[in-house]
């Protein structure tokens, strides 16, 4: 049961020609526990991630998988400053073909812990709010696989054990995904380790064996 | 992978539909937030529509080849107006919801689409308060084709936004495109027989009118409303040729360029 990469092309158009990020790869991406992707500034994390998430297609070659997949959780990804936490959270849970709006959106709020202020403009929230909101939207919708973009590092300790928390509940039935610079994030979340170099994918089975490759 | 291939048709409409319906919900919220609120989105264009028509029949009162001064203006502004506005509205539509694509559901032709559909409810909005004053000027009139009519209404809302589709999709490669496209289109204000008829004009220098579509579509559009208007030098053919081929050209592009769309 794996995400498996077949023949992954993947540029963007620039100025000085198309910049390749990956050439041709192949690589079975194991799920069976979170994974954390590291790899340099520009090495292609965020574009492997959203390509995962389908919200990019490769030039060329296929992504297959059997498992469902949230969409990629960043700070800010599908939130409208103007509108208010909760037709935000309406919005992504529509989206996501969620049958029980009401109930939802109450989950939302409790597990977002931001009270009244759910019913005013996303503008207002602080960053580490909105990250709570993304988040508490993303983790009451049932995926087999959460993506996760350093969405959970603004929050503050308190709220990073609750997520870690509600990770572990669904950890036995899903897997997670996370893309961060932090350290003692990733070895928080994660056991396994993906590092991206030179447009090439390495999986390390041990996380602290993975770090130790990425620190050199 | 049995999961996810044996979605069924109708489960994927549905799917579909709920994010036709959720972006639906957010355009309004984003566009008409403020105090004004919905009723600015029909009311300002319609202000504009009524009051270039009425000032016309002020300043000329009378009568155009038949056809009262005041709805011979008003039958050209509803279908300018039904193109140069969203015209531009739709287009952006591609750019304007690029943070959505994240969620794989979110395709960009359903922004375009809903982005059409919230315009052509707004002008469908402003027709009905037209009819209303034309009802309260007191100068009502038979309709001679109605059919014709709707006809032409609706294959003008394809054209425009296909034209719309080509132009968001030309602006997410070329944003100079989005620069350049208002010099073009705002002469097209005074070259659509939008104030004068077609009939004004010597027939030698017809084919300086006649290449574009949207004369046809308003002075069709008079003679469907006044059968003695006639339609001499238009043809429904033409409108309808040009349609289909703007239609079928924006189908094909939009097919080669959507994965594109999403990360640009």
């Amino acid at each position: 049961m794996t995400i498996r990469l077949i023949n992954l092309t993947k540029s963007y158009p620039s100025r000085l020609g198309p910049q390749y990020i990956f050439r041709n790869l192949n690589f079975d991406f194991p799920t069976e526990n979170n994974v954390a992707i590291l790899g340099k500034n520009g090495a292609g994390k965020s574009t492997l991630f959203r390509m995962l998430a389908k919200s990019e297609y490769p030039d060329k070659g296929q992504i297959y998988t059997n498992k469902s997949m949230s969409w990629p959780v960043a700070l800010a990804t599908g939130v409208h400053p103007q509108m208010t936490g909760r037709e935000n959270a309406r919005f992504i849970a529509r989206i996501n073909d969620v049958r029980d709006l009401p109930k939802y959106e109450e989950a939302v709020q409790d597990f977002a812990e931001i009270g009244k202020r759910f019913d005013l403009p996303v503008k207002t929230y602080s960053s580490g709010m909105r990250a709570r909101l993304v988040f508490a939207c993303c983790i009451n919708i049932h995926f087999d696989i959460y993506l996760i973009d350093e969405a959970t590092s603004v929050g503050d300790p308190k709220f990073r054990r609750k997520a870690r928390e509600a990770l572990e509940v669904k950890a036995k039935e899903a897997g997670l995904i996370m893309v961060s610079h932090e350290m003692d994030q990733v070895r928080e979340f994660c056991t396994s380790a993906i590092i991206i170099e030179d447009g090439q994918l390495n999986y390390y089975g041990d996380l602290e064996e993975g770090i130790a490759a990425y620190m050199e | 992978m049995s999961d996810l291939v044996n979605v069924s048709f109708r489960a994927q409409l549905k799917v579909w539909k709920n994010v036709c319906f959720a972006l639906f919900l957010r355009e309004l919220r984003a566009q008409f937030s403020d105090r004004l609120g919905l009723a600015w989105g029909f009311l300002e264009p319609f202000a504009f529509i009524f009051g270039l028509s009425y000032m016309r029949s002020l300043i000329r009162d009378g009568d155009a080849h038949g056809i009262p001064i005041f709805i011979f203006m008003l039958i050209g502004m509803v279908t300018i107006q039904s193109f140069l506005q969203p015209f531009t509205k739709i287009a952006s539509a591609f750019s304007k919801s690029k943070p959505l694509y994240a969620f794989r559901q979110v395709q960009p032709v359903s922004a375009l689409l809903v982005a059409a559909f919230v315009e052509y409810t707004i002008k469908i909005i402003v027709i009905l308060l037209a009819l209303l004053t034309i009802y309260l000027l007191g100068v009502t009139f038979p309709v001679h084709d109605p059919l014709l009519l709707f006809l032409l209404f609706h294959l003008l809302w394809i054209m425009t936004i296909s034209m719309s589709c080509i132009l968001g999709i030309a602006s997410s490669y070329l944003p100079e495109v989005k620069k350049i496209v208002g010099v073009f289109t705002r002469p097209l204000f005074f070259i659509s027989c939008v104030f004068f008829s077609l009939q004004d004009i010597p027939v030698e220098y017809w084919h300086w009118f006649t290449w574009n579509p949207l004369v046809h579509f308003i002075e069709l559009g008079r003679y469907a409303c006044f059968e003695s208007y006639g339609d001499r030098g238009v043809s429904l053919q033409y409108a309808f040729e040009f349609t289909l081929v703007v239609f079928f050209f924006a189908v094909s592009l939009y097919h080669l360029t959507w994965k594109g769309l999403l990360s640009r």
